[in-house]
């Protein structure tokens, strides 16, 4: 449980830090939170030459309110998210996932932007997010870029930041009003992996109508995707018992998740309905301003 | 001391070990150093069955730092093949096995070499230079794969994957059956799993010119020091135990074969050599508890009578033969849990499969035992209309049968299993729930209650019922020893007969010696660890079998009350009073109040342990005539009534075990319809342990072992691919439970005092493991209900209760 030899510097900046990953290429790996790295390297599933340790570029530290959107550094906790009043009170949703992710010592640790980047299939950031209007900016040889989440997540583990780059901030749009949202994970015990999560994020109308829906679904495909045909069956719609019982079935469908010790394929389908109408009901009370605490099931 | 005179005893006085353990300066086999101590990584088989084509060294052998490569050829040429021990005793033909995979693996892990190197991390970089060629071999991972007539085999030496065939029977089974009114029966399963201790193995092995030193986390030092003085041949053998992070039945059988290989690598290095095993190693290769599955009839009358059970057991007992009986023949410690059923049928096999060997596990066999009668007494009352709790008070030892002789031999000196019940019914309100569950409403709620018996004091000699032709007796009944000494500075040390694994046993010694001593508990401290070649050591030197309660504190009371003669003899001269004239009280010796007045009324009326140690150790002149120096005593403990029975007779019976705790434990769960996960909403234990010595000790004691259970019932364990990969290598996967899925453990005592033990003490250890599988699998069913589902097997993980609920419907 030693990871193989290895080299480690300390860029000041994120120019620094690019003009390093330029120069060591491959067999380089950025260290922010370490805590998807620093296990694999110990199982020697990953042997990188060089890290690259960000944590002292002040300017990728924290959260904060830019306009309508809410600016995450690449080196926000999860910690940061889950202490974060503003948080808590535009993005229930995000306060959601960072409240279930592992456990406190991780969570103090980890990052958001990590999580993304590594793209763990069972992750929850990445299912979180993708409910909600999320950018990812990167930087690298040539400047910055900012991509839509959907469009940075690319596969099970594999996302379109380049060896070359890495990530300076996320930044998530903060909804309007009358608008609430929840995460739901299914986890075998606290702080493990999602067995299956979902994240919904609901606006209501005047009528108290659905006008829009987003859903996410998270371990359950190799790649966390949105459930669009369950968001079509209930956009513009009164949310009943009977619209979310057909959401969550259409969800099933939608579903695409490999069998592993954590679940079977018909397991995980069937949670992944569960969970998807469990966040409907969460987030719709949200939307209404009732208060709903995070879900733990 | 009388049992009425105690202060200490029976007290929860303040823990002696805890302070260096919540400051981190406990000692541990990792927590050593010495000087050019080299530090080992064990190469591993990445197959779950292979052939080694060959195996050497490689260019490891020249990499930096290294010091030392051990190959199979090397521990063939180097080392003799372990004895097969009392649980290899079933095997048709003898099988060598060595410290290391040779010729073949047969398990994800085995240890395959061995490199030691000037650092852990220049040791783990040489590991993947070491060339093993392998030939993979199908890998056989269920017991009907194995079992199969074409199946490749394990062993070619057997023939068979099936090792082992046997069985016991008591009463008239066929009998019972033939009068029985109808015959209830059930398929059952447990599934694989393991107590994680938080210290992993660790081995220091020093070779000194003068002799060998191992420094080890063993549990039962017996067998690695035969290990070692066997494999190496050598006498000069000193084993040592330091602190050690948790045993429950992991660090007594495998850790051998790393005693050997570091103590050959250290004495082929001229080093010291540390090695310390990592988590993932332990979780693939350190031992699992036996995947087990009955077949069971209950012949039954209508009226809930249980007259007779037939048992078939497969033992699936992974890639080894050397602990292939051991999940069997630990059953007849109770083998009739707390029923008076008097006929009883336990076939047993032991089938090899491509798997980790299996290991003692907190109360091996015996929570499969008790799983399988508190499954039956369901089933019973489900197929004759009745209550579970009626069934079970229909089959109960009555309080007019104690002391009760079970039909296989066991002595049970005293329970109340009726009045254990009746507190935990009460307790966890199992009335109004019921009320409540008749009443209607949508929550899958459910009870399940359930009764269970603690075995404590192995007589290994048991083993002889199912090996009446074992040539070589086992050791037989209990024997073990503690040493007691009042310094020079009247402070009082200790010395026990067997290692601590955390369980607090120098609290709960030092409680006794403060009573027979008449000196506080914070003036007397255990001498250290574990040694060889100082503790008094004997058959029953075990961290394990629950032998402490009745063997150690036997051995500790006895060598206490002779100090405490040598202190009145000394002091009754001193004084010039007689000696029944004089009271220990706070380390001083006086005369009682009550005695008659002194007859040279100018003398001292009291004296010190310090002064007496002063006399006794350094001043001959003022000893009596034919007084011993020193204030210093070594008692051999053995069970006073150890004798009737400690030898099978010529039907296999005999007392497995010589105390018998018990206790009832309930159960209330709540079913989430739409994931299938459980929630235990409460959980009661009635428990009777006998005399408490420390009763804050037993309670830590039952919410581990309990917490234990709860987790393993509800999804703890190992699982395999279908290519014998372990897919649970990390806590994370393997699914222990956390703090937060834990329940409150609620615990009422309700002591039945032993009456054949030195004060009264019943064992008081993995107790709480045995039932609580049970307890959950009765109160989820119970859940289910309106599904008709019946629960036959573990883990209830939320996918196994939702397919429960699923496959119902």
């Amino acid at each position: 449980m030693f990871p193989a030899d290895f080299d480690y510097v300390v860029p000041r900046s994120v120019d620094e830090a690019v003009a390093m990953l330029v120069h060591y290429g491959d067999d380089a790996k950025v260290l922010a939170g370490g805590q998807s790295l620093i296990p694999m390297m110990k199982l020697r599933i990953a042997s990188p030459r060089v890290l690259i340790d960000v944590n002292g570029i002040a300017e990728l530290a924290g959260l904060r309110r830019d306009g309508d959107r809410l600016v995450l550094g690449a080196l926000c906790r999860h910690a940061d998210v889950a202490a974060s009043p503003l948080v808590r009170e535009h993005l229930p949703l995000m306060h959601d996932a960072a409240q279930l992710t592992a456990d406190v010592q991780v969570r103090n640790r980890g990052t958001v932007a990590g999580s993304l980047a590594h793209a763990d299939p069972a992750g929850d950031w990445p299912a979180a997010l993708l409910a909600l209007d999320t950018h990812v900016t990167v930087a690298g040889p040539d400047g910055t870029r900012t991509v839509p989440l959907a469009a940075f997540l690319v596969d099970a583990y594999t996302t379109q930041l380049g060896a070359n780059e890495l990530i300076t901030q996320v930044a998530v749009g903060i909804p309007p009003g009358r608008t609430g949202g929840a995460y739901a994970k299914f986890e075998r015990r606290a702080g493990d992996f999602a067995v299956a999560s979902a994240g919904v994020q609901v606006t209501l109308d005047e009528a108290g109508r659905c006008a829009a829906v987003a859903i996410s679904c998270g371990a359950v495909a190799p790649s966390p995707f949105r459930a669009r045909a369950a968001e079509a069956m209930l956009a513009g719609q009164a949310l009943s018992e009977d619209l979310l019982a057909q959401a969550e079935h259409a969800v099933r469908d939608e579903a695409s998740p490999f069998a592993d010790t954590r679940g079977s394929v018909e397991y995980k389908r069937h949670l992944a309905g569960v969970l998807v109408r469990r966040a409907c009901v969460a987030a719709l009370a949200r939307a209404r301003g009732e208060r709903v605490d995070t879900l733990h099931l | 001391m009388t049992r009425s005179d105690s202060r200490y005893v029976g007290a929860s006085v303040r823990s002696k070990e805890a302070p260096r353990h919540v400051t981190g300066r406990g000692r541990f086999v990792d927590d050593l150093v010495l000087p050019r101590m080299l530090h080992a990584f064990v190469l591993r088989s990445p197959y779950a069955h292979a052939r080694i084509v060959s195996a050497n060294a490689g260019r490891a052998a020249h990499a930096t730092g290294v010091y030392g490569v051990i190959t199979p050829d090397d521990v063939v040429r180097l080392t003799t093949p372990f004895k097969p021990g009392r649980y290899a005793a079933g095997l048709r033909v003898p099988v060598p096995e060595y410290a290391t995979a040779v010729g073949k693996v047969r398990y994800v892990g085995e240890p395959v070499a061995m490199v030691a190197a000037s650092s852990r991390p220049e040791a783990e970089d040489a590991l993947e230079l070491i060339d093993v060629e392998y030939e993979p071999l199908p890998a056989i991972v269920t017991t009907e794969a194995a079992a199969a007539p074409d199946a490749t085999l394990i062993y070619d030496e057997l023939g068979t994957n099936v090792a082992w065939q046997g069985h016991v029977s008591f009463g008239d089974v066929d009998a019972a059956f033939a009068r029985a009114d109808r015959v209830v029966s059930a398929n059952l399963g447990i599934h694989r799993y393991s107590s994680t201790p938080l210290e992993p193995f660790a081995c220091l092995v020093d070779p000194t010119p003068e002799r060998l030193t191992l420094y080890c986390n063993c549990q039962n030092p017996e067998v690695v020091y035969e290990a070692i003085t066997e494999a190496l041949g050598i006498d000069g053998v000193r084993v040592a135990v330091p602190d050690v992070g948790g045993g429950f039945g992991q660090k007594i059988h495998l850790i051998r074969k790393y005693a050997v290989l570091t103590a050959l690598m250290a004495v082929q290095t001229g080093r010291p050599v540390k090695w310390i095993e990592d988590r993932s190693e332990h979780m693939m290769a350190a031992g699992h508890s036996c995947d087990q599955e009955f077949d069971v009839e209950a012949a039954v009358r209508n009226d809930g009578e249980v007259l007779g059970l037939r048992i078939a057991d497969t033992d699936d007992v992974g890639g080894s033969v050397s602990t292939l009986t051991i999940h069997f023949t630990n059953k007849l410690n109770n083998l009739f849990n707390t029923y008076r059923v008097q006929n009883l049928r336990l076939e047993g096999r032991s089938v090899l499969t491509n798997k980790c060997p299996v290991v003692p596990n907190r109360g091996i066999g015996k929570p499969g035992m008790c799983f399988i009668w508190e499954r039956m007494m369901d089933a019973v009352a489900q197929e004759l209309g009745l209550d579970p709790i009626a069934v079970r008070r229909r089959n109960l030892v009555t309080q007019d049968q104690f002391p009760y002789t079970t039909p296989n031999g066991n002595i049970i000196g005293s329970g109340d299993y009726q009045g254990l019940l009746d507190r935990a019914l009460k307790n966890i309100g199992y009335e109004d729930i019921r009320a409540q569950q008749k009443t209607g409403n949508d929550r899958l709620i459910g009870i399940g209650v359930v009764i269970g018996l603690e075995p404590g004091g192995r007589n290994a000699a048991r083993d002889m019922a199912i090996f009446p032709k074992s040539k070589q007796m086992p050791g037989a009944g209990g024997v073990e020893g503690a040493t007691v000494k009042i310094e020079k500075n009247g402070s009082v040390v200790f010395t026990l007969g067997a290692p601590s694994c955390g369980q607090s046993h120098e609290t709960t010694a030092a409680q006794i010696v403060a009573d027979v001593l008449g000196i506080p508990p914070d003036r007397i401290s255990a001498s250290g660890g574990w040694d060889s070649s100082l503790s008094p050591w004997g058959v029953s030197c075990a961290n394990s079998g629950n032998n402490f309660h009745l063997y150690d504190i036997g051995a500790v009371h006895g060598a206490a009350m002779r100090v405490r003669e040598k202190v009145l003899t000394l002091a009754a001269h001193l004084l010039k009073v007689d000696r029944s004239a004089l009271d220990l009280r706070d380390g001083i010796v006086g005369r009682v109040p009550s005695a008659a007045p002194n007859s040279s009324a100018d003398g001292p009326a009291t004296i010190t342990f310090a002064e007496l140690g002063k006399i006794a150790y350094a001043n001959q002149a003022l000893l009596p005539e034919g007084f011993e120096g020193g204030l210093e005593a070594t008692y051999y403990h053995s069970h006073p009534h150890a004798d009737p029975g400690m030898l099978p007779d010529e039907t296999g019976r005999v007392r497995a075990q010589y105390t018998f705790g018990s206790a009832a434990h309930a159960a209330l769960v709540e079913v989430d319809p739409g994931t299938g996960r459980v929630k235990v909403l409460r959980y009661v234990i009635v428990s009777d342990n006998g005399t408490m010595i420390n009763p804050s000790v037993v309670d830590g004691q039952i919410y581990g072992s309990a917490a234990h259970g709860i987790s393993v019932a509800l999804g703890e364990g190992f699982v395999y691919g279908d290519d014998g990969q372990l897919l649970t290598l990390t806590l994370l996967d393997y699914g222990k439970s956390t703090t937060l899925e834990t329940p409150r453990i609620e615990i009422e005592h309700h002591p039945v005092p032993d009456p054949y033990t030195t004060l009264g003490q019943k064992a008081a250890g993995e107790g709480a493991a045995i039932p609580s599988p049970a307890a959950i699998a009765s109160a989820v069913e119970n859940a289910l209900s309106p599904f008709g589902a019946r629960v036959r097997r573990l883990p209830l993980t939320p996918e196994r209760v939702w397919n429960l609920m699923h496959v119902s419907r």
